[in-house]
């Protein structure tokens, strides 16, 4: 699954240490979700979308 | 595992239990050296002194359980589970094959049961490392 967290981080000036601090994960987990080697629970999905304030579709998108 | 992960309050709970077991399972395996002789009988002493690291063996487990339903960071807990997996799988496969030997080779070496765990540890470090390959992380130590 591909996604927009790198550039919706981007766009707010975040570090991936930030993300991980407003989302209450570790930076780790930002870094394979960006990278796509882990996909997010439903539930952390939700607060990332919530964070951005967008869908959790517009964020994340099939390959 | 970065510092920030490290201090995830789970791992730092962790760390708290996993001194008095590793103190008690080293103090079993001291004390089992020092009073047990060679060919002792199975008696209360020797059975109750061979109990204690068996018993750190499940505080251990107990630590690691506890760990896994504490973190709150389901990534972290992911490469957690896959560490043990590895693990388990490389104890039972290594078990299985020298059983195996062991059964129908009479010149085959006997493994003592004692060892089962300490591979299991070395199976931990050889998650972590398949971990790291694959992920690009790692997480805790032994156990």
């Amino acid at each position: 699954m591909n996604n927009r967290l790198k550039v919706l981080r981007a766009e707010r000036s975040w570090s991936q240490q930030d993300l991980a601090e407003r989302l209450g994960v570790s930076r780790q987990s930002v870094n394979a979700i960006e990278t796509g080697k882990y996909d997010p629970s439903l539930p952390l999905a939700f607060r990332i979308a919530d964070l951005f304030e967008e869908s959790i579709e517009a964020i994340f998108v099939r390959d | 595992m970065d510092k920030a992960a490290s201090a995830n309050p789970a791992f730092r709970r962790y760390r708290r239990r996993f001194i008095p077991i590793t103190a008690a399972y080293v103090a079993g395996i001291a004390l089992a050296t020092w009073l047990i002789p060679d060919k002792a009988p199975a008696n209360f002493t020797t059975i109750t002194i061979a109990a204690l690291p068996g018993l750190a063996v499940i505080g251990w487990l107990w630590a690691m359980a506890r760990m896994l339903i504490e973190l709150d960071d389901e990534y972290l807990r992911l490469l957690e589970v896959r560490k043990a997996m590895v693990a388990t799988g490389l104890t039972m496969g290594i078990t299985s094959f020298w059983g195996i030997l062991e059964l129908f080779s009479p010149e085959v070496p006997k493994l003592p049961g004692f060892f089962v765990f300490p591979i299991w540890c070395l199976g931990l470090a050889v998650g972590q490392l398949v971990n790291r390959r694959t992920f690009g992380d790692s997480s805790g130590g032994c156990p």
